[in-house]
Formats: structure tokens, sequence, C-alpha cells
């Protein structure tokens, strides 16, 4: 998205205008996904899923096998929709917004929607179904993308949410009155569940006449970035298209970027270890005490629609699922194929669509000057967010902010509790407060158990990490053609297998589309080429004098490499190894060695895991409790040569680094 | 022997529940074959709406079957002097003394009740198997494969006169070599793949009921032969009671489709006299007809979609629709192809609810022109009911020798209505008929229907002989097949055939057939005989007519010969009286006389393109209707291994 877009805050005219309250109870008359004859109440939807061919086949075919009787059966059946059933009451939707816009002013942000985009896909609504794919980064996308539909008069999209929220006390029943549909983490060992499931969103899908919002990624990115697809729900709600019950689906791809996330402080100790508390109304009420205070500005981008039938340039069927009853057909493993081409794609979208913050700007800069171990003063520091701005720009990055100054003085007061600056006017980051864990807490801790003073030099800078990495995937292509030219001068061939074998490696942490590699290759080395990273004589790729673009590459890859190197270690020693066990060694290592602390993350460890077996390095089992690696020496080998030759040095003392300011002192400013 | 009457009265059909004999497969099946632990599993997450249906039938079809005759091995007919009696307690006659059969049998064809019964031993000694080891081998690996000889002689064959007697004296030229049970649509393929490879011959066996001979091993063969049995092909795959479609595995057994339909409300409603062991595949390769076909239609009539794999792999529709004009129907190809194009694997079927009412009655005319006369009127209005039949008047009188010892009551009932019959309306006892109904529907419906059915007998001279005479009528069917083992046993050879024929050629034609069978007869001395026929189904164009013909062998050297020369002589007379080759028993291997002349000269040569087209390595050699019995491949086995 490098082309400049117009955002628009949508909340300002709930600031100025009439009041929130007649805003919210005014007449409302929203643009449905279609227009049919025949339209389903919330109940008919369920109905219709409860007496359909496809599941009175399974429970014939369950009775059949297990000898359960179909009375007990259409029961289950009939509980399922009755707990993952969406409802839509627009009195509650009405409430709702209200007290949303109350909390909206009370953490006082700025909701920046590109208008443009609404209304043009709103232009080609009333065909097809319409599925919302936003980024989930924060339990605040749910509302979000619920009010932003209210404000633009489409109609309520049907989110699906986890069961977590199902238990709630008022607040579930209220989501599924704003027309959630809950579902179950994990479909394995009930195929009547997942019957159900599968029915209803087909269901919903093909009949609700209303968007339909999921998140692709399947669980919010504990690390503020896109993480790999997940297929099931994409292959549910694709299926009335593959079985022609509708012409064709839309997909918009969404990107939610925000200036602080509410719950980065939980995110950063989850990374740890630390297990997220349940989601709990009270829960809800304690935390609604701490957003009064600044949470900066949200981004909405919404991306081009994508019309499902083009993407597949109509090679949808013929398959011989046509011969079996409409409610029967079933994705053939081709059509799955291509289910997941499509959720990766999006998920690339959900990613070019990232709008830059100057949170991340000023992350980037403040990260920097602690892998510098060096403070900067405020006028350097805007110095620095204006050439972050100019380089990201060049890298295609979205930045929507032109008064530098003023923005970076307003992210300091919402970030004030993760940075700020000190009495010499020097940015710095606030030290994490040294708390002793509960021996409940460490009972239930994923990972190794980490002392406490890591956890305090940890946490500000996962934190921090935490705003760099959505941005991340504009940096890691030239970094890593930075990386392997700066080991030493290297043809072309050379240089790509290399670069390809890294890439695979950081598959799972750096998420990017295969099939797009080529050609993200040869943009980045033009562009390593042009801004002076490297230069090439017609034969070598040599590294250019050191440069400020250079060191800010190296940088950026240091813990995703760093973190692969161990877990790389970590297996060729243990050979055979659990994943939670891997996960645990990992840590333990990283805690001893004092290297990055964003490679305590469990999440890049597990990541880097994973892109061990994408490269053949392990190969991975289900074991009886749990996943297990089995190491491919020679591969690993290779892989380990390859990590360790190319990962760039630094020597930061990140537990007592001059740039992190002690929580203790903030009371003496 | 898909003979006689039928049923749909499974409350008749006591098909109790045996322990022994519904004990499924797997746990009967001896350790064949060591590559067991080789065959793939099919388990298929995604195909979570497949039923899976227990088959009454084991895999070792002798466990329950009679392997030297018909149906069950505990229901068969017994003569002890002059008291017969029926075994077993699956039918309704079963378990009863039968005070008439005897003395039946004997004026009518003269046996011998007194002598003991000819049952034959199993034998132990087979044709050993030409099946190469390392293609038994290459088999195992894709499904389960016996070469025992029980096994390979229970399927060697089907259920005409002549194989009942080879079968009974272990003579037959040629077994097959080795028998495959497959279990999915796909192992098919492969089995048939293989069969390409290695040049070996498939035949498909389904029930084994056949009764043109079309299953039976061609005696010439030189290749190897594997009979790829089909039983193990009997899931339901998907049931959708909206469309009313079931899609099934080709080779599930009547009963079993039925049984498994009912149980949820539902009814294929396609019943042949062999249905409790004929398979829906059998019923595609052969065009079956049901005794039911006015209300549920033929096979034919049945069928939205076939899957079936031939020598050139997989023909089927691409689409699943009532009706398609493009083109010749393949699906009419396939059915009656009697095995020799490919193997039927997957059929969709349409199913229908069941009917709240279903309702027997009978109807006595005082001849058989009458009668038939009366069946005309109805077809013509097109008001016949599920089912209805007419029976000459040896069919009526067998039907009393077949009852069952009587309490007083019913003696006295029966006395009353005889003396109605033949004293008050004057009907000759020796020539009057009866027509037999089954209506079904609702209960306005079948009462409307039955008012109508009497008005029409009426005019025709019938008088309503109610409902427990048709109901018998209906639930003799099934023990009629049993008598031909218990004629063998006592040195009669019988067999039945049947034939369609319109309407205006009918009555010369049951006439002309049962002249010509006398006088072939008595051209060879034979004084024992029956000579019996019925109209079973009606149509707009004409009707089926069904023979019955035994006789005893008397000082007969090779009776088989003599009867298949007097039936011969019988369907020529057929043929030249208007009548078909067959109405539903297919051409097979008895009937190829005549299979030219009834399709015409481009009729052949399309049979030869159409086998040219599916199968031209001929793996399919069973040799039925056209085409040749000997192979005409190189005799070499092309063996890989």
């Amino acid at each position: 998205m490098s082309e400049q877009v117009e955002f628009v805050d949508i909340l300002e005219p709930r600031r100025t205008q009439l009041g929130i309250f007649s805003f919210m109870t005014r007449n409302w008359y929203p643009q449905r996904t279609l227009t049919v004859d025949k339209y389903y109440s919330p109940q008919d939807l369920k109905d219709i899923v409860a007496n359909s061919v496809f599941l009175d086949s399974i429970i014939e075919a369950e009775c059949s096998r297990t000898g359960v009787n179909k009375e007990k059966l259409h029961q289950a059946v009939h509980d399922y929709l009755e707990e993952m059933g969406l409802d839509k009451k627009l009195h509650v939707i009405r409430w709702m917004g209200i007290i949303f816009l109350k909390i909206c002013f009370m953490m006082k942000i700025k909701m920046f929607v590109n208008e443009a985009a609404v209304f043009e896909l709103k232009s080609i609504m009333g065909k097809n179904p319409v599925l919302f794919l936003p980024t989930h980064r924060s339990y605040a996308d749910f509302c979000l993308m619920t009010y932003l539909c209210y404000h633009f008069d489409i109609d309520f999209p049907a989110v699906a949410a986890g069961m977590d929220f199902y238990s709630m006390a008022v607040l579930g029943r209220r989501m599924r009155e704003t027309c959630a549909f809950y579902i179950r983490r994990t479909l394995a060992g009930d195929p009547l569940y997942a019957a159900t499931l599968k029915q209803y969103v087909r269901t919903v899908v093909g009949k609700h006449c209303a968007p339909i919002e999921f998140f692709l990624e399947g669980t919010r990115s504990r690390s503020n970035k896109s993480m790999p697809p997940k297929y099931g729900m994409l292959s549910m709600t694709l299926m009335p298209f593959f079985a022609h019950e509708v012409p064709d689906i839309t997909i918009v791809p969404v990107n939610i970027s925000y200036d602080r996330l509410m719950e980065h402080s939980l995110f950063a100790y989850e990374h740890l270890g630390v297990p997220k508390p349940k989601e709990s109304t009270g829960g809800f009420l304690k935390a609604l005490h701490n957003l009064n205070d600044h949470f900066g500005n949200i981004y909405l981008n919404l991306g081009s629609p994508i019309s499902v039938r083009e993407y597949l340039k109509n090679e949808t069927s013929h398959s011989k699922e046509t011969l079996k009853p409409l409610d029967l057909q079933q994705l053939t493993p081709e059509q799955f194929k291509k289910v997941q081409s499509i959720a990766d794609y999006v998920i690339s979208l959900q990613q070019k669509n990232t709008v830059a913050t100057i949170s991340n700007l000023l992350s980037l800069v403040l990260m920097q000057s602690l892998m510098k171990n060096k403070p900067l003063e405020f006028e350097e520091v805007i110095e620095e967010v204006g050439w972050m701005i100019q380089e990201l720009r060049n890298l295609g990055a979205a930045v929507f902010e032109n008064d530098v100054r003023s923005s970076v003085e307003k992210i300091l007061v919402v970030h004030k509790k993760m940075m700020r600056l000190d009495k010499d006017r020097k940015l710095r980051l606030i030290s994490g407060v040294l708390t002793d864990l509960s021996s409940d807490v460490k009972k239930k801790m994923k990972g190794h158990i980490l002392q406490a003073e890591t956890m305090v030099a940890a946490v500000p800078i996962v934190q921090l990490q935490l705003y760099v990495n959505p941005i991340l995937h504009y940096l890691v292509p030239p970094a890593v053609i930075c990386i392997i030219v700066h080991r030493s001068a290297i043809v072309r061939d050379n240089l790509e297998v290399d670069y390809y074998r890294v890439r695979k490696l950081l598959s799972h942490e750096f998420f990017h589309l295969e099939t797009e590699e080529t050609n993200t290759f040869n943009k980045a080395l033009d562009y390593c080429i042009q801004n002076r990273v490297i230069s090439y004589n017609g034969e070598l790729y040599t590294l250019v004098d050191n440069t400020k673009i250079q060191y800010l590459l190296k940088w950026s890859v240091l813990p995703a490499l760093t973190t692969l190197l161990k877990c790389a270690e970590v297996m060729t020693e243990q050979k055979s190894c659990a994943h939670k066990q891997a996960l645990k060694l990992v840590q333990q290592r990283v805690e001893v060695q004092r290297v990055h602390p964003y490679c305590l993350s469990l999440e890049a460890t597990a990541n880097c895991l994973s892109g061990l077996v994408a490269a053949n390095a392990l190969v991975k089992h289900k074991g009886e409790t749990d996943v297990i690696y089995e190491l491919v020496p020679s591969t690993m080998q290779e892989c380990h040569n390859l990590v360790n030759s190319i990962l760039p040095s630094f020597s930061v003392d990140f537990a007592s680094n001059s740039v992190v300011i002690d929580h203790k002192a903030l009371s003496r400013l | 022997m898909s003979a006689a009457f039928a049923s749909s009265s499974d409350s008749k059909m006591k098909n109790a529940e045996n322990d022994n004999s519904n004990k499924r497969t797997v746990d009967s099946v001896k350790k064949k074959s060591f590559g067991d632990k080789n065959i793939k599993s099919d388990s298929n997450a995604n195909n979570s709406t497949v039923i899976k249906v227990k088959s009454v039938i084991p895999r070792r079809r002798q466990d329950l079957l009679k392997w030297y005759g018909w149906g069950y091995k505990d229901s068969m007919f017994t003569l002890n002097g002059n008291t017969a009696a029926f075994t077993g307690n699956r039918y309704s006659i079963a378990g009863h003394n039968l005070p008439h059969l005897g003395q039946w049998a004997i004026d009518n064809l003269g046996i011998d009740p007194t002598r003991e019964p000819k049952i034959p031993e199993m034998p132990t000694n087979f044709a050993e198997s030409r099946l190469p080891e390392p293609i038994r081998l290459e088999l195992e690996e894709i499904a389960l494969v016996s070469v025992d000889g029980m096994d390979r002689l229970i399927r060697a064959h089907g259920q005409t006169l002549k194989d009942m007697t080879q079968l009974r004296s272990n003579s037959f030229p040629r077994i097959p070599d080795a028998v495959i049970w497959p279990d999915t649509h796909e192992k098919v393929e492969e089995i048939v793949a293989c069969a390409s490879r290695h040049n070996f011959v498939i035949i498909p066996f389904g029930g084994g009921t056949s009764v043109s001979g079309a299953v039976t091993c061609p005696a010439n063969e030189t290749r190897p032969i594997v009979v790829l049995d089909t039983s193990d092909l009997n899931s339901i795959l998907w049931l959708d009671k909206d469309q009313l479609l079931a899609r099934v595995q080709a080779g599930i057994v009547g009963q079993d489709l039925e049984r498994e339909m009912r149980a949820r409300g539902f009814t294929v409603g396609h019943e042949p006299d062999s249905y409790e062991f004929s398979t829906l595949g059998g019923w595609v390769a052969t065009r079956a007809s049901g005794m039911k076909k006015n209300t549920y239609g033929n096979i034919e009539d049945l069928i939205v979609n076939t899957k079936v794999v031939t020598g050139r792999g997989v023909i089927e529709k691409s689409c699943r629709v009532p009706r398609i004009s493009c083109g010749p129907e393949w699906e009419h190809v396939i059915m009656g192809s009697e095995g020799c194009f490919g193997v039927v694997t997957e059929v969709t079927i349409k199913i229908r609810p069941l009917p709240p009412v279903v309702r027997y009655g009978s109807l006595v005319f005082p001849d058989w022109e009458s009668g038939f006369h009366f069946e005309r009127e109805v077809a013509r209005q097109r008001l016949q009911p599920s089912s209805i039949r007419l029976m000459d008047n040896e069919q009526f009188r067998f039907g009393q020798a077949l009852k069952t010892e009587n309490t007083w009551g019913g003696v006295l009932l029966d006395g009353l209505k005889r003396l109605y019959i033949t004293k008050i309306k004057g009907f000759d006892p020796a020539k009057l008929c009866v027509v037999t109904l089954l209506m079904e529907g609702s209960a306005e419906q079948v009462a409307d229907r039955e008012a109508k059915l009497n008005n029409i007998a009426a005019q025709f001279g019938g008088i309503p002989a109610g409902a427990t005479n048709g109901e018998n009528g209906y639930t003799l069917t099934f023990v009629i097949a049993y008598l031909r083992d218990v004629a063998m046993e006592y040195d009669v050879v019988a067999e039945s055939f049947e034939t369609s024929v319109p309407w205006d050629r009918t009555l010369a034609l049951c006439a002309n057939v049962k002249q010509r069978i006398r006088d072939e007869c008595a051209k060879r001395g034979i004084t024992k005989y029956l000579i019996s026929h019925r109209l079973t189904q009606t149509y707009d164009a004409g009707c089926c007519i069904y023979f019955y013909f035994g006789h005893n062998i008397g000082k007969c050297t090779d009776p088989v010969s003599v009867y298949e020369e007097i039936e011969e002589a019988a369907r020529d007379e057929i043929i030249a009286c208007g009548g078909s080759i067959s109405h539903h028993h297919g051409v097979g291997k008895l009937r190829k006389k005549w299979y030219t002349n009834t399709v015409s000269e481009p009729g052949r040569q399309l049979l030869f393109a159409a086998k040219k087209a599916l199968d031209p390595d001929n793996i399919f050699a069973l040799g039925n209707m056209a085409f040749e019995e000997h192979s005409t491949n190189s005799t070499e086995v092309r063996s890989k291994l």
C-alpha cells in the first residue's frame, strides 16, 4: 500500500455533531450482502441446519456406527446449535454501541477508516456473500468491525468467536445478540459437533445475507504480526461457493493497526510463558478501569475486495461431488488446496494493508538506540522517526502521519508507561517491575520457569518488540540479503539459494507467500542496490560501507535468527524431543546466554521449530500427548551452519542497558 | 431361480434372528491370506455419512446358505413317506407339516416318496487354482483373496438346472481360480487394472442367483479366472430423505438394502423373487424387474446414476439429473450388460416413504381367459396396484397342496368358501383361476383402488376371495424356490422361464407353449410332468408370462439335456408367438441362440462395438449374449513378476 490512502476518523462526528445517543438510536436501514426473496431469522437458520440432509445423514451413519439412538443425537445437534447459534437484537446492539462509544472516548482513541474502500465495497454488495477477514491483534477487533458496519449502514457481520467468550456472564449472551456465533477451538474427537458447525457456517454464509467475519489466523496474534492462517473456517465459509449455492464470495481483507494494544503487557508475559487470564466479565470490568487512558489511533484499512470466482479464474468445478446431494457436497482435495492458497493470499494482503503507525516508528527508533546502547535526545528522535518514515515508504509501507513532531509527542503520552523522556529529554525505555510470580502462576507456566530478574529485563523489551513486529515484513527480505552478503561477497545464484533457505527457515516467524518469493527477492535485491546496502560489480554482490540502513536491517532480524540458532543447537543435542520440552530447553538456553530477550518468546521458538520442520531439519511426529520432533542430523547441520554464518554480531547488554530506565527512578523525576 | 410368487410382507417372511447365521463375515472367515495385514485400510474420514451395513449373508456363504441348492441351508422341503414338511423357522410354512403336498407330488409328478432323497456330499477335491502366485500376492495387497476350493466352487455358478446338476456332482468343467472381496470402488479399479496388466479374467459375482447361466464360469476359458465377489461392497454411502435418493454400493443384498431402508421409514420397493440373496449390482446387470414395479418401477426406472469400472476406466454420468437428452443413454448399455463390460460399484437409487397401508386381496375367476381379460382391462385403465398376478388352475391347486395343517375353524371356513365358489357361483374347480393383489398407499387410496378393481372383476365374472388367499399367494413366493431342490432329490427336473408378450398375442402364446411342451413330452415318452403358467406383470403394451415346467426323469439317461431340449422348443414357440427372449431373467448363456434375431445384426455389431470400447482385452470374459465363450486372447499369462 505505497499509495497514499485517505483515512477519516469516524468517531470525530460523534464528538462534534449529534450526541452518541441519537446516533445510536437513529433509523437504520443496512445494506445486506444478498438481495433475496426470503430472509431467514437466526432461529430459521438453526432450524435449517437441524433439518439438513447433511446432519440427518451424519446422524444416520453415527447411529449405525455407535448404536447411540437418533433422538439423542438430534438432541445433541440441537444443543450444539443453541451453543453456537448467533442471535440479533437491534436494541442490544444499540446499547452496546453506546457503551462502545463511551469507552472509546474514555480511551481517547481515534478510529481511522479508509472511507473510500468502504464505499467501494458497499457499491458491490448485494450480489453474493461477503467475508470480512481482519487481522486479529486485540479483543477490540470484535467491536471495531461491528461499529464500522453500523456507522456505514452495512448489516452486522456474523462474527466467529471463540468459546472463551461464551462462558462470560452477561457479556457472552450480549455478544451473541450482536451476531456473534461461538465455535470450539478443537473439533477433534466430536465428529457430530464438527458436522454441525460445518453445516451451520455453510448455512450462515449462504442464507444469512449479512457479512461473515472471522479471523484467519484463528487467534489473536500475540506478537502483533501476521501468522500462518488456519484453513478450517475458510473452507467452511467457501463451501457454498464451491457447491455453487452462491454465484461468488467476496473477501475483504482488513488490517487493523493499533498505536497501543490494550493487551500489550499481557502479551509480553504470554510470550515468556505466563498463561493468559481466563476471559470473564469480572476481568472485563477490572480492565475497564485501565482503559481510562490514552490509546492513540486505530487504523482500519480495508483492502480491495477479492472475488473468489475471479481469483480462481472460474476453475471451480467440475467435480464428481455434484453427484452427491447438495448438502453433502464436500471440498475435494484440489478445492482445499485452492482454499489454502486463498487463505495465504489474504494474509499477505493483510500485511500489505499494514499502516505503519508512529508507535511502530518510535519503537523502531527506541529499539535501535537500545541496540546501540545509546539514548537519543528528543530532537534526534524526531529526526530518526522522520528517517524511518522515509525508509519505510521506500520499502513500500503506508505511513499515515504528516506532522511528525506532534504525533511523536502524542505517542509519548500514549505509551508513557513504556517509554518516556528523562530529565535530559532523552528517550528511555522503562524497565519492568520486579514481582515474584505466585507459585500458582508458576505451576501454570508454559515454558521454563524464568528468574524474576530475567522477566523484569525481558518484559519491556518484548513489549517494545511487539510494536516493531508489524512492520518487520518490509524489512526482512532486504535484511536477509544484507546479512548473507555481509558474510562474504557472493554470486547471484548462491545468494538466491541461501536467501530462500533462510526465508524457509523463517517462514513461520515471518509469514510470506511461497509463490511470491522470486518476486520478493528481486524487489529486495533492487532495493538493496538502489539504497546502497550492497553493490554489484557484474559478478559478485558485496557489502557497501557501513550505512545506517544496513544497521537497521541487521538488527531487525537478529532476534529471529538467534532464536533459530538456539533451536538448532538444542535440537542437535536432544536428537528427539517433545514440543513442550523443546520450548523449555530453548528458553533456558536463551536465559543463560543472555541473548536478545525476544528470543525468550515461546511463540518465536515454536515458529522457528516449525521452520526447521519446513526445511526438513526436523521431522514431526504425533506423540501420545504432544508433538515430537526428530532430528535429521545432516540437514540440521547445514541449517545450523547457514544461520550461524550469517548471524549478525551485536554485543548488547540487555540487562543493564543505558537506554533502559528503572521504573523506580521515575518517581524521582 | 427367481421364480414364482413374491412377497412384501416381512411379518410372514420370518427372517428370524439366528445368531449363527447373522454373525458377519470377519469372524467366520478363515485366515485365508497372509496378505491381510497389508490390505490398506479404507478409513475415509470424510465419508462420515457412510452407513456400514451388516449383511445377513456371511463371506463364507456356505456357513449360512445351502451349497448345493437354493437359499438357506436350514430351510428345505422334506418328504417322509407321505408327509411333507418345511424345515427351519424363516418362512411362514416353516416348521409345519404339509399334509397335502406328498400326495400332490405323487399324483402330478409320480415321485416315490418312500426312498431316500439324493443329498450330495460336500466335495473335497477341486481343480487346482491356476492363478500364478505372484498375481495372487499382488491381489492380496489390494483386498482379501481366497483360493479355497469350496469358496471357488460355490461362486462358479448361478441357479440354472444345469448349474445345480453339475454342482451336485461336482462336475463343472471350469471353476474360478480365486475369489477376491474388494470393499470400495477404488479397490475394484485396482483389481481391474491388475487384470489388464496380467491378462486374467474377472467375473463379477453378486448373489449368484442368475438363472441364465450368465455368472457361470465359461467352460473353455484358459486364462486364470478371478471371481470378484461384491458382497463387501455393501455400504450405504449416503441417504437423502429429502430428495428420496440413496447412494449405495452395488454389492448390497436386496434384503439388507430393504431392511436398512425400512428401519428408516423408506423402501426401495424393488423385490424380485430372489431379493433375499440377489444384489443391487446384479439387478442392474440383468435389467431386473421387481414384483412391485407398478408402484416403484423396474430397475431402469429406479436408477438415477450408476458407476461402473470397465476395462477402460470408470464410466459414470457427471450429473445427477432426472432425465437427460444427450445422445444414447449409456446407463442403458450397462443395464443388462450381464457382467460383460465391467463391474457396477455404486448406484444412486430412488427410495420412497413406506406406505401407511399394505393390503392383500384376491379374486377368483371361472377360467384363465376371464382372468386374462380382467388383467387387460386393469392395465388399460392403468389401475394396477403394486402387484397384480393371475395364476392358472395348476398353480391354484398347487397352492392348495401347500396348505399347512389347519384348525377346525379354518377347515370349516375353507369348506364354506369352496361351497360358495363351486356350488353357488358354479365355478369348475378344475378350471378356476386366481388373481392376487397387493395394494399400497393411504387407507383411502387402498380402499378406493380395491373398490374399483372389484368392479372391473365383476364385469369379467370374478368374485373377491379375501385377503388371506392373496397374502398366502405372495408369501409362498420365496418358498417355491426351494421346491426345485426337493424335486431333484426325488428325480424330478424343474425350471421356470418367462417372457414378455403383447396383449393381443398373450392368450395364443400361453396355449401354444403349453401344447408344445405336452407334444415334446409325448415325443419322449414323458408322462409325469407339470406345466403351469402365470401372468405376473402388466404394462400398457403387454404383460409378462411366467412358465413352470418339471418332469420326472423316469428312465432318462441325460435328464438335463432332455429338459433343455424341451425348454428350447418352448422358447422357440414363445418367439414364434411374438414373445421375447426374456422379461427379466436375461440372456446369459442359455438363451444366446435367440439374441441376434432379437436385436438384429446391427444390434449385435453394436454390442461388439461396446465391448471393444469398454473391455477390449476381454477381461470380463463371461461370454453372455452374443459373446463367444472361449478366450480369444493369447493363453499366456502376462506376468511381470
